[in-house]
This record gives C-alpha cells, sequence and structure tokens, in this order.
C-alpha cells in the first residue's frame, strides 16, 4: 500500500541503514523532463515520517544544483551516529563527472555541500555502488567500457578493476558482491556482465546467454549466495529476469518472465534474499522470489511506467519507486487499508477549502461521500509469503515456576547453501533459580521443622549471626523450646535469679551480724510524745490511729509492719499513703510489684530502660496478662522514634508470641523485597509460630492479614524458584483471601500430577460462563445460574471415577443445576466433591440425604503428607477454624461441646475423607475403616459433621480397656505435678498437656496407632508408675525416633514435657 | 544430538558464506568451537537448566511457545501453519492437540485464564486471529477473527478481571479489541493507525484499580482502568486507554528506539505502585520504561542494554524481577535490577564471546 508520495522526477537515493531518521534524497533525473519543461535541477532530502498519516512527505532541504543527474546513491561513508543525517550523497552527472555531497550540509542549507567533483568519466555516468565491506569504495560505469574504482579517501585518483572490456560499449549497471569484497560486477545494455576481481585486476568470468536480446538495465547479487546474481533484460522481446550462478556459467540457472514488456529496473532486498522488486514497460511493479520464480505480490501503481526502484535499507518494508509522471512514490509491501490515508486527504481538502463554503456561495457543500466501491478496493493484500523479518527465530518465555520455554531456529550446516536447511524443531523447558542461598536456607528452615530441631536450628542461627541483634532474637526464639523460658528471658535481659539470690544472701549475712542481740526486758512507755502515743493507740488496738501516727512521724517500716497486723485494707491504704509520700527512685518499681500494677509499669517506663521493663513482666506477670503486657511493650517501642529502639520491639512481640506484630514490627524495620530479607522474617515467623504451639496453647491457626501477605509473598517467590512443593508448604492453608487460595490452586495444579492427599484448593475464582463457538450440547451449560460458582479444574480428560462422583448427593441443590451434558461438564468443571464455602448459600446443608457426607472433610484438614505440609498447620482449636469459616453454618452449641477436642497439629494423619478425586489419590480404603466402620456410630474424628450435620449429636467412642491405663496414668501425673507445680508458667504448660493429649486418647479410641507405639506408652505408663521419669525419657525417646512423625507428633512432645516437668518436680 | 542446553547456536551457514578470507574464517571457526566447548560450564548452565526437551514435530520454524496458566501445558505455534498443544507435566511431551485452521505461518500463541476455560489465541500471517477451546477434552476453532488486512503479528488476553478480552496488533497498522460477550458473540473494537505499517506487539497493563478496593461499593465490580501498550513498526511504543464511554484512545507516546519496536511487555504487578514495561527493538536495544506516579503519567526510560542484533522478544518472570531477553543471534539473556538501580545480566551467556558475537552479528546485520 502507497505510503507517501513526491512530485518529482527525479533519482532517488535511501539513506544507509544506519541512519534514524529515514531519510529520501531526490535529484533531478537527467533523462526525463518534468511537465514545466524546466531545465533547472535541484538535489532535495525529505524525510519519511510514518507517525504521520498524510500522504506527504516533509521536505528537509532543497539544494540548486547545475547538474541533472542519472544516479544518486547515499553511501554510510564517514557515517556519523550520532548526527541526524550523515554519509555521504554520490552523484553521476552527464558529463562524466561524479559529485560527492554532503548531505549534512544540505540539511544545514550551506551552501557549500559538495566535497568533491571528479569528471574523468567520458559521457553520462549511469551506475554507481559502494562497496559495502569497504565504504569508502565506489564503483562507477560511463560509456566506453569505463569502470572506476574510486577511494573516498584520495578521490582525484581513480583505479580500474582492469582492462576494458571490448568492444568499448557502455555500462548500464555496477554491482559489488554482497559477500566478497573485492568482487565486482559490471553489465552493458549489449547484454553482457562481466565479473572482476580486483586482487588480480582483471574479469574472471563473462556471462551472456548469447541471445542477444539481453539488454542490460538492472543487476544485483545475490545478497547471501556469493556466486549468484540476477540480470534484467529491457527489451520488450526478451522481457526477463534470468538467475546465474558463476560456478554454471554457461545458461541461466532460472529465467523470470513475470513482466510482458522489458524490465527497467530491479531491486533485491537486502532483509530477504526471497524477495527482488522489478518495475517494468507493462507499469507493473512486481515482487517475485528470483529463487523459485514464484510472484509474490504485485503493488498497486498507476498505468505509468517506473524507471527506478528502491528497497528503504533501514525499514525492510519499505521501498520507492520513481514513475515517469513525475512522481516518487513509497510503498509498503505489508498491505493494510488505506481507508484511514483516504479519509485524511478528503479532511485536508475540505480543510483547505475552508469548511464547507469554499466559494463563499452562502451554500455548504454536500458532505463528501466515498464511494463503497473505492472502500473495498483500498484494501491492499500483502506478500503472499510472509518476508523474512517478520518471522521471529527465537523466543524465551517465562511461565509459573520459575520455568522459562525457549525455542531457537537452528539451521543445520547443510550442503545446499541458502536451499532448504534441515531444522530442529525444538521447544525447550528450563528451570531457572537465582537465589540459591534464599533456597538452601529455606529448605534448612523446613527441615527444622519435619526433624522438630528447633533448639539446633536456633543455635545455628545464634552462631552464625552477624548482629548482635539477630543474635539475641534468636536467642529469645530458642529459648521458647527450652524449659522455664521466662527465667532464661531473663538471663537473657542480664538478669539471673541465683546471681540476685547470692547477692542477697550475701547481704542477710552481712546484715545478721549486726543485728542487735534480742531479748532483755523493755518499757512500753505511754509518754506523750509520739512514741507513747503510739503505744496507746496499740494498746487499745486502734491499729489505724497507731499507722497514722508513725506516718505522721514519718516511721515508715513501723507503719507499714503495724499495717500488716491491722489487716488487709489497712495495710492497702497504708501501702498508698506510702507510695504517695515516698519520693525514692525505686519507688515506681515497688509500687508496681505490690500493687501487682504492671501495666503502669510497662506505659510508662522510660524506653531505655525497656529491658528491665520486659524483665520486670517476665517475672512477675501473670499468664493472662504476659503476653499483652510484652505487646504493650513492644508498642510502645515500635511508635518510639528511635530506630534501634523500634527493632528491639521485636524481641517483645517474641516474648508475647504474637507473629502478626512481630511481621508488622520487622517489616517496617527491613526492606522486605529482598528475597533473603524476607527469609530472614519467615524463619524467625515460622520458628515463633512453632513455640507458640508448643509452649502457650493460643491459637495460631488464625493466619493474620499481614502474616498471610508475607507467606503469600514467600510461597510466591518459592515458586518462582521452582520449589512449588515447599512453596504448597509455607502458603497458608486455612484462610478465605482470594488472592491465597488462588495461589494454592495454582500450585496444585502446577505440580502436575497432585499429590496424593493433597486437598484440592478452594474455589479460587468464579468460574465464568464459558465462551461457545456453537450451539448445542453446550446449551445446557449457558443456563446454569451465576450463583453456581464452580471450581475450574483444567483436568477434564481424567474425570473421576463413577463412585466418586458425588456432586449431586452431596449437594442436591446443586444437582438441579447441574447441566444436562455431563461430557461437556465433565470437561470444564469435573464434580469433584468441593467443599464449597457456606457463604455462597447455594451450598447450605441439606437436611436429608446424610449418607454421603462422611466423605466431607473441611478446609482445614491436613493431608497425610508430613513432608510437604507441617509447617503452617494449624494447631490451635480446629472449632474456632471451623466456626469463622462457616459463620452461616447453623451448629448448636451442645453439639459443639460435644464436639471432641483433638488439637490439629501439623501433620497429624486426618485420613482423607475427602479425596481430590479423579487424580490418583490415595485408595479410597485407606480412610474407609474410620468412617465405615462404626455405622451410624459417629467416630470422634469426623469433623465433617460440623458441616454437614449440624444437628447430629457426636460422642465420643470409649477408649479400649486395655489402653485406659493410659489415660489415667498420664493424668494423675499431670495432676501431681500441677498440684506440687508452684511457676505459673509450669501450671500453665501442664494445663495445656492435659489438653493436647486428648489428641492421643482420640487415636485410643479410633485403634489408629500401631502397636510399637501404644506398646512403647504402656512402658512409659509403667516407668510413671515406679516415679522413674527419666527412663519413660528414654522410652519415649526411642518412641519418636522410630514411629512416623506424623502419626506421634500430636501427643508425643506434650508427653515429653510432662515428663520433664515430673522429674524436675520430682512428684 | 545437540546439547539441550539453553545457549547460543551461530547459524553455520551464515560462517560458511563469511565475507572474511579463508584464513579468518578458519579462525572464527575455531573460535567458536572454543566458546561452545566453554558454554555449557558457564554461570548460565548453572542458573538454569532444562528440565524437559520437547520435540515439537513442527515442519518448519517455531514462532512461539507459551505454558499455560499452571505451566502444565505448552502451546507452540509455526510456519508449518500447524498450533500444537502438549501436556508436559512430569517431564512428558504428549501431544494434546494439532490444530489446523490458519492458511499462513502462525506468529503467537495466548492462553486466557482458566477461569474461562481451556482457551487459546493464535494469530497468523493470514490476517486471521483463531480462538481455540477445548470442549469434551479435543480442542475446536471456537471463533475466527478475520478482521484484519495484514497480518496479525501479536495477541494478548486482556487481565482476567476485565472479562474475556483479546487484544491484537496487525500489519496494517491497527489493533482489534475483541470482547466476549457471552452466547459465542464477539464484539470488536478497532483503533485504525495506531502503528503505521504496523504494529508488532501488544500487551496489557496488570488490572489495577484506582483509589482504594475499599470505596468500591461491595457487590459491584471494581472500576478498572484498562490500559495496554504496543509496539510498532513507527519505532513507537505507544499506551491505549480505555475512556469511559468505552473508546480507546492514545495515552502516550514512548519515543527512544530508533527502529522497529518489536515487542513490549508491561511486567506483572507486584503490589508497587511502579508501572514498568520492558521493550526490545530492531536496533538492538532494550529499554525499561518506568512510571513512579500513575496520576502525572511520565514514563521514563532506561537503556538496559544494546545489543549487536535484532532484539525480538522480552519476557518478565512472574514475580516482575527477571527479564528475558531474546535476540537474533539466538541468544537468551536473563536480567536483573540491582540494589543501585542498574540492569545486569545475571546469565553469563554473553560474556566472552568477544570476536565471534560480533563478526557473526554482523553477518546477520547484513542479511537483515
Amino acid at each position: 500500500m502507497k505510503l507517501k508520495e513526491v512530485d518529482r522526477t527525479a533519482m532517488q537515493a535511501w539513506s544507509p541503514a544506519q541512519n534514524h531518521p529515514i531519510y529520501l534524497a531526490t535529484g533531478t533525473s537527467a533523462q526525463q523532463l518534468d511537465a514545466t519543461f524546466s531545465t533547472n535541477a535541484s538535489l532535495e532530502i525529505f524525510e519519511l515520517d510514518l507517525s504521520d498519516p498524510s500522504l506527504d512527505m516533509k521536505s528537509c532541504a532543497t539544494f540548486s544544483s547545475s547538474h541533472r543527474y542519472h544516479k544518486l546513491i547515499w553511501g554510510p561513508y564517514k557515517m556519523d551516529s550520532k548526527g541526524d543525517v550523515s554519509g555521504v550523497l554520490i552523484a553521476g552527472g552527464e558529463n562524466g563527472n561524479i559529485i560527492l555531497y554532503d548531505p549534512s550540509k544540505i540539511i544545514a542549507g550551506d551552501k557549500e555541500v559538495v566535497i568533491a567533483q571528479n569528471d574523468k568519466h567520458t559521457g553520462p555516468v549511469r551506475a554507481l555502488d559502494v562497496n559495502i565491506f569497504q565504504t569508502n569504495l565506489v564503483a562507477s560505469g560511463a560509456n566506453e567500457s569505463e569502470i572506476y574504482i574510486w577511494d573516498l579517501n584520495n578521490f582525484a585518483t581513480p583505479m580500474t578493476p582492469g582492462a576494458k572490456t571490448q568492444p568499448p560499449e557502455d555500462i548500464s549497471c555496477i554491482a559489488w558482491n554482497r559477500q566478497v569484497q573485492h568482487i565486482l560486477a559490471s553489465a552493458s545494455p549489449s547484454g553482457r556482465a562481466t565479473v572482476w576481481d580486483l586482487r588480480k585486476n582483471e574479469p574472471i568470468i563473462k556471462v551472456s546467454d548469447h541471445s542477444n536480446r539481453m539488454h542490460c538495465s538492472g543487476l544485483a547479487w545475490h545478497p547471501d549466495v556469493a556466486t549468484q546474481m540476477v540480470l534484467a533484460s529491457e527489451d520488450d522481446r526478451l522481457p526477463v529476469i534470468q538467475m546465474w550462478d558463476l560456478r554454471f556459467a554457461s545458461s541461466p540457472l532460472r529465467v523470470l518472465e513475470n513482466h510482458a514488456r522489458g524490465i527497467l529496473a530491479i531491486a533485491w532486498s537486502m532483509a530477504d534474499p526471497e524477495l527482488l522488486l522489478s518495475c517494468g514497460k507493462d507499469a507493473k511493479i512486481l515482487c517475485s522470489n528470483p529463487n523459485t520464480g514464484e510472484v509474490l505480490y504485485e503493488l498497486p501503481t498507476n498505468t505509468q511506467w517506473c524507471f527506478d526502484i528502491q528497497w528503504c535499507p533501514r525499514n525492510p518494508a519499505v521501498l520507492s519507486a520513481a514513475s515517469f509522471d513525475g512522481r516518487i512514490s513509497v510503498y509498503s509491501i505489508m498491505g493494510g487499508s488505506t481507508d484511514g490515508l483516504r479519509q485524511k486527504q478528503v479532511d485536508k481538502l475540505s480543510s483547505s477549502f475552508g469548511n464547507l463554503d469554499p466559494f463563499g456561495t452562502g451554500q455548504p457543500l454536500p458532505p463528501l461521500q466515498i464511494p463503497q466501491q473505492t472502500a473495498q478496493h483500498s484494501i491492499v493484500l500483502p506478500l503472499k509469503k510472509p518476508p523474512k523479518w517478520i518471522r521471529r527465530p527465537v523466543g524465551a518465555s517465562f511461565s509459573f515456576g520459575g520455568k522459562l520455554v525457549t525455542f531457537e531456529n537452528v539451521r543445520m550446516p547443510s550442503h545446499q547453501g541458502a536451499e532448504r536447511q534441515q531444522q530442529q524443531h525444538h521447544v525447550f523447558i528450563s528451570q531457572v533459580v537465582t537465589e540459591k542461598e534464599f533456597l538452601s536456607r529455606s529448605d534448612q528452615l523446613q527441615q527444622a521443622v519435619q526433624s522438630q530441631g528447633f533448639i539446633s536450628y536456633c543455635q545455628k542461627k545464634i552462631d552464625a549471626s552477624q548482629t548482635e541483634f539477630e543474635k539475641n532474637v534468636w536467642s529469645f526464639l530458642k529459648v521458647n523450646f527450652e524449659d522455664d523460658s521466662r527465667g532464661k528471658y531473663l538471663e537473657l535481659l542480664g538478669y539471673r535469679k541465683e546471681d540476685l539470690g547470692k547477692k542477697h544472701i550475701k547481704e542477710e549475712k552481712e546484715e545478721s551480724e549486726f543485728l542487735p542481740s534480742s531479748g532483755g526486758t523493755f518499757n512500753i512507755s505511754i509518754s506523750g510524745d509520739i512514741d507513747g502515743l503510739i503505744t496507746q493507740a496499740l494498746l487499745t488496738g486502734n491499729f489505724e490511729s497507731a499507722v497514722d501516727l508513725c506516718l505522721h512521724d514519718n516511721r515508715m517500716a513501723d507503719a507499714i509492719i503495724l499495717a500488716i497486723a491491722g489487716g488487709q485494707e489497712l495495710l492497702a491504704r497504708t501501702q498508698k499513703k506510702y507510695f504517695a509520700k515516698s519520693q525514692s527512685k525505686i519507688t515506681r518499681l515497688i509500687t508496681a510489684v505490690v500493687m501487682k500494677n504492671w501495666k503502669e509499669i510497662v506505659e510508662s517506663c522510660d524506653l531505655k530502660n525497656w529491658r528491665e521493663a520486659l524483665a520486670a513482666v517476665l517475672t512477675y506477670a501473670k499468664p493472662d496478662e504476659f503476653s499483652a503486657l510484652c505487646d504493650l511493650l513492644g508498642t510502645r517501642l515500635e511508635n518510639e522514634g528511635d530506630s534501634l529502639l523500634q527493632t528491639q520491639a521485636c524481641l517483645c512481640y517474641i516474648c508475647a508470641g504474637n507473629v502478626e506484630k512481630l511481621v508488622a514490627c520487622w517489616t517496617k524495620a527491613q526492606d522486605g523485597s529482598h528475597p533473603l530479607s524476607l527469609q530472614d522474617l519467615i524463619e524467625k515467623v515460622v520458628i515463633l509460630r512453632k513455640a507458640v504451639q508448643l509452649t502457650q496453647a493460643m491459637d495460631t491457626s488464625t493466619v493474620g492479614v499481614l502474616l498471610a501477605a508475607k507467606m503469600s509473598q514467600y510461597a510466591n517467590l518459592l515458586a518462582a524458584q521452582g520449589s512449588i512443593a515447599a512453596a504448597l508448604a509455607f502458603l497458608p492453608d486455612n484462610t478465605n483471601q482470594p488472592n491465597i487460595m488462588q495461589l494454592r490452586d495454582r500450585l496444585c495444579r502446577a505440580q502436575g500430577e497432585p499429590v496424593a492427599g493433597h486437598e484440592s484448593p478452594k474455589i479460587p475464582y468464579e468460574k465464568q460462563q464459558l465462551p461457545k463457538g456453537r450451539p448445542g450440547p453446550v446449551a445446557g451449560h449457558h443456563q446454569m445460574p451465576r450463583v453456581q460458582t464452580q471450581q475450574y479444574y483444567p483436568h477434564g480428560e481424567n474425570p473421576p471415577p463413577p463412585g466418586f462422583i458425588m456432586h449431586g448427593n452431596v449437594n442436591p441443590n446443586a444437582a438441579g443445576q447441574l447441566p444436562t451434558s455431563p461430557g461437556h461438564m465433565h470437561t470444564q468443571v469435573p464434580p469433584y466433591p468441593q467443599p464449597q464455602r457456606p457463604q455462597n448459600g447455594w451450598n447450605d446443608p441439606p437436611a436429608l440425604n446424610r449418607v454421603p457426607k462422611k466423605k466431607k472433610m473441611p478446609e482445614n484438614f491436613m493431608p497425610p503428607v508430613p513432608i510437604t505440609s507441617p509447617i503452617m498447620n494449624p494447631l490451635g482449636d480446629p472449632q474456632s477454624q471451623m466456626l469463622q469459616q462457616q459463620p452461616s453454618a447453623p451448629v448448636p452449641l451442645s453439639s459443639q461441646s460435644s464436639f471432641p477436642q483433638p488439637h490439629l497439629p501439623g501433620g497429624q494423619p486426618f485420613h482423607g475423607i475427602q479425596q481430590p478425586l479423579g487424580q490418583t489419590g490415595m485408595p479410597p480404603s485407606f480412610s474407609k475403616p474410620n468412617i465405615e466402620g462404626a455405622p451410624g456410630a459417629p467416630i470422634g474424628n469426623t469433623f465433617q459433621h460440623v458441616q454437614s450435620l449440624p444437628t447430629k449429636k457426636i460422642t465420643k467412642k470409649p477408649i479400649p480397656d486395655e489402653h485406659l491405663i493410659l489415660k489415667t496414668t498420664f493424668e494423675d501425673l499431670i495432676q501431681r505435678c500441677l498440684s506440687s507445680a508452684t511457676d505459673p508458667q509450669t501450671k500453665r504448660k501442664l494445663d495445656d498437656a492435659s489438653k493436647r493429649l486428648e489428641f492421643l486418647y482420640d487415636k485410643l479410641r479410633e485403634q489408629t496407632l500401631s502397636p510399637t507405639i501404644t506398646s512403647g506408652l504402656h512402658n512409659i505408663a509403667r516407668s510413671i508408675e515406679t516415679r522413674n521419669y527419666s527412663e519413660g525419657l528414654t522410652m519415649h525417646t526411642h518412641i519418636v525416633s522410630t514411629s512416623n512423625f506424623s502419626e506421634t507428633s500430636a501427643f508425643m512432645p506434650v508427653l515429653k514435657v510432662v515428663l520433664t516437668q515430673a522429674n524436675k518436680l520430682g512428684v | 544430538m545437540r546439547e539441550p542446553v539453553l545457549t547460543w547456536c551461530v547459524p553455520l551457514e551464515l560462517l560458511c558464506s563469511h565475507p572474511l578470507p579463508v584464513s579468518a574464517f578458519l579462525k572464527t571457526q575455531v573460535k567458536l568451537y572454543t566458546y561452545r566447548a566453554c558454554a555449557g560450564k558457564d554461570e548460565m548452565g548453572k542458573m538454569v537448566s532444562v528440565i524437559n526437551t520437547v520435540d515439537t514435530s513442527h515442519e518448519d520454524m517455531i514462532h512461539d511457545a507459551q505454558m499455560d496458566y499452571y505451566g502444565t501445558r505448552l502451546a507452540t505455534c509455526s510456519s508449518d501453519r500447524s498450533v500444537k498443544i502438549f501436556d508436559v507435566r512430569n517431564g512428558g511431551q504428549i501431544l494434546i492437540a494439532d490444530l489446523r485452521g490458519h492458511e499462513g505461518p502462525v506468529w503467537q500463541v495466548a492462553w486466557a485464564h482458566p477461569m474461562y476455560g481451556n482457551i487459546l489465541a493464535s494469530c497468523s500471517y493470514d490476517r486471521k486471529v483463531i480462538i481455540w477451546r477445548e470442549e469434551n477434552g479435543t480442542w475446536e476453532k471456537s471463533h475466527e477473527h478475520a478482521g484484519h488486512d495484514s497480518s496479525v503479528n501479536s495477541v494478548c488476553w486482556a487481565p482476567h478481571d476485565y472479562g474475556l478480552i483479546l487484544a491484537c496488533g496487525s500489519s496494517d497498522g491497527a489493533i482489534s479489541l475483541l470482547t466476549y460477550t457471552g452466547e459465542g458473540q464477539w464484539e470488536v473494537k478497532k483503533i485504525n493507525n495506531a502503528h503505521t505499517i504496523g504494529c508488532n506487539a501488544v500487551s496489557w497493563a496488570p488490572a489495577v484499580v484506582p483509589g482504594s478496593l475499599i470505596d468500591q461499593p461491595s457487590g459491584q465490580k471494581p472500576n478498572y482502568i484498562k490500559r495496554f501498550a504496543s509496539g510498532g513498526c513507527d519505532n513507537l511504543i505507544k499506551l491505549w486507554k480505555e475512556e469511559e464511554d468505552g473508546q480507546w484512545k492514545e495515552e502516550q507516546k514512548l519515543e527512544a528506539h530508533s527502529d522497529w519496536v518489536r515487542d513490549v511487555a508491561w511486567a506483572p504487578s507486584i503490589g508497587l505502585p511502579t508501572s514498568t514495561i520492558a521493550s526490545c527493538s530492531q536496533d538492538g536495544r532494550v529499554f525499561i520504561w518506568t512510571c513512579d506516579d500513575a496520576s502525572s503519567n511520565t514514563w521514563s526510560p532506561k537503556l538496559l542494554h544494546k545489543f549487536n542484533d535484532v532484539v525480538w522478544h522480552v519476557s518478565w518472570s512472574i514475580t516482575a524481577n527477571i527479564l528475558a531477553v531474546s535476540g537474533g543471534d539466538n541468544k537468551v539473556t536473563l536480567w536483573k535490577e540491582s540494589v543501585d538501580g542498574q540492569w545486569v545480566c545475571i546469565s553469563d551467556v554473553n560474556k566472552g564471546q568477544g570476536s565471534v558475537s560480533a563478526s557473526v552479528t554482523e553477518g546477520q546485520q547484513n542479511e537483515q
């Protein structure tokens, strides 16, 4: 399609490929007169501005020349890449002259634009070409077989390629070889072409078909194949293009006979050797493949002949053609619609005519209408064959999971040169891992979590710590896993109980030395002085007055002592008065200690003394307020301007076990965008969560928004490094946040074959209706109400086994909505029994039809795969989670209370009651024993009843008699420990332990424990009865080391705590 | 067998017809082998390891290869006019579909988000865009868009939040936007003269909601601002925005390239306010464009690198921190922004080639 046009009868030359922007130089043609018969000549430069949709070309400069031109070329010699325009314009004149112009000076408007000039040639210089390897070399041809080689550095004296050919003839074309720099070819209208070797300084071969009809108007070397060239003939009797291979120079390799009349010019694309332009006296411009002879494109032209045609070197889709009607047109061979251009022209026309009333007649012109026919013709089709420059040969695209998909089109070496080559058509999928350290640290963390080796992990971290703060943090975290954590915290803060105790004892000893020996008699004086008054008051039992008197006399010690005798109320009042009076520095501390008002200390202490405040809290605070106080202190530190103190807030949060705030504080202090700094955070968070789970019996199952964001960011990073399994393990699994659910879904699918027991992800996005190509069986699908939020499953090709299709059963409401064409449905949405979120409404538990619901499973159930997903499992109270997730589920309280208490520990093998169907999940029998084993009698572990059978009363099975002894023994031991334990922390631990042992009892009820474990437990129980706790601990270690972690992780650590405590307390 | 290593390969045929004297040619070849010998050991080899080599059995050049959302299926397209889909889970390569329908080389394929089902779009030199869809386990043509007058060079699905919208860029200079309106119907909007003599690439901006999500009335669809970038033969990158009346308007022109823009890639959103676009060009340059302030909409370019050859394709990693750049010399390099904001090549493929790469690329430039 035509892009631009200029009304000039001129020779044309594009700026070299290096030049940006693209210019087109035109020099008045010597052969034709234009319509004005003007003899003036000029050299003009136009800019090709494709962003301007108009057909006009922007003229940049005009230089009035005294010459007319037979040939104009633009060489890249001394190309200055910085300037807008550079190189050299080389013109062949009428009288044997060659003129060099500086295009930058022409554009600048200089008068002196000629660099050099030489008129050594005889007759018009019709042929010019620049050597593409040495751009200072220019070949020229004129009459009398004259060929000169010019060195632009030494323009005065040209060289010759060898002796002149005989007989003397005009040189119409000249061309340097495109592959071998010292080879040159020339051709003349007589039809002969000569190939010169400049190193030998002689013609090496003459090419002619001896027909005498080849009047050479064009000559071009193959861009790729050194030995091939084409010759075009202007003779109407032989309007052909001959392709020659110099290796077989006896006859043309191929003859292109696409023109009906003589060919005036040819141009071979440097960008694609399969594109050869030719224009002839049949007024056609053709683009053909000279390697096959096929015509690929015919340019839509007017009926005028073109005498010159040029590819744009920089923009391979653009060409220009100069026609005898005095016009240079710029075309694109990529086709396209010219409607836009036409419209522009129309617009321009009407604007030139002054709106709608150009002639001032008072009557506006009727609106211009473009005939329909024109519009149809305006579409210009592109080349039949895609040009090489749009065939993308290489690509690399990232995909999910850090995978890089690459392909390259490697051409194998072939003997046929540019002929069709064999190619390999492979696509490579590669794993890109850029964060090695991040991955290895993540690995270590996972291992630590799996092996429960928290203490050693923390210790390693302490040892490897670069900063004091980092060391502190890890020390604090480590303490969480040790006994007497508060004491250890104190030590870390620099307070050792023992040290203080020693000091105190020492002082006491010293004091005792000075104590006056008591005994003897004393006077009870009732004189009028204070002593007397006090005595009187005491004698009358009036403690209150006595205390008042003492206070009045500033006898504080006496006052307090008396107040103690006077009872609690008096004591309290006295204390208050005392504190009001006392001004000592430590008064407030004492106040807090006595009044148990730690909030006061935490709220008002100087933040420089945060360590002391924290120490005090650690020592005195009650378990129920401990966390809150640590939190409070942390918050104060965090709000402090001092960045050093801000970071210390993390320590407080660690003591408090407040994961969410730790995340917030840490994020504020650190640049979280780098994978390693995120890793730093996640390590601490994961360890802290574990610690909290072990010690504080807090509900750690809920994941805060911030933490969830961080964890999913972390999972994303892991996934981006290809660690899909690890990413799944770290992803919070009990959140309804859509982005996390989407990520989970994506991770699960990305794993390829979903791991057995891995839970199917939850509705990550609302299923959309699908586009249909046609009606038919699909129609039913369309009628589905939108309310049915389906989950997308791509594995439609694996329809679930028939026995597992329970969608309809699970949800009769949904069944009615299922499409009538099951085949189609299953393709897109296999009916896996999805635990739908009740918020959706449509999945409210049905009152009837409870048979298959045993296979339902709430979302927080964990797969029995300990390796991949133990980390973020909920350990807290599953009820609360479930209630959270199902606020609308009508669960009566009674059913809740009778609900079993087992806590969900990491990796506990809750058998996949609900399997990801259709994927090679666990065999159904795996889950059967529990479920079907007791028909009618609900089993302790069937959580799903809350969801699907809210009204069903759930009762626990009894523990088998032979194991009942375990329960009684352990419970008894805990009771004994509790009664002798003094430390509230220990008590709390024990309380928690007794709750957690419910897990064990549940397992005993279900008889799911392996015989080795149960017998081991009995051994422990026996050792408890003999109070040989260390032996019990040894057995404990033995069980843990020999059994499956996931099987015992729920209760064994707790049992160890109990045994350790019992040993320590000596009960 | 070729070593399935992601490396650099010289089209030997270029060397065979290389314009240097014979002695120089031999020298080049020796160097070439030296390089090849160490190519497997370089850094890239450690960072990037081939885990699956898929023999596509395409009968001609491959032009695009894209994985689906989950990274489990691979779609390829070729000059042999076919589109193929492979199941590549667990290192396998099972041909799922061999899609015939295009009458010319197929340039690009694009997977729609799985929430709409299994849908693949392809575009071809035959001026058509075909939307393929899996139904009952078999892939079939679902829709054909023949609204372009020249080669369709690029297709890109909009973020799934907007619905099913496909942008197509064509050599006729136009960009068309196909929106699925239900019942098998697609609505077409066309931007004429988007890029004179051709649009080479389109890439959607990630879905961003102006203001806070909380401001949106619940239940209503958030009021997304739809944007995409395009690159073309006018050396420009243009940013387009959908106006409130549903019309597409040119919002910004990004000028830095001095030759055709071959590809543009809008980086995925990672929750930062900065928008980033990568562009590559025939001129060998790769630019990273950033816009820190969405309201002012000022974009500043940073030159990532100037290669010796045309750069065909740029692709962001999902986490938007690594850019894969594919050059005309069959080379793939990975780039990452360093802490000081400089883009560094983290794959070592580019290093230590010296004159070999220089001479080879020169040869290719001539060819181009």
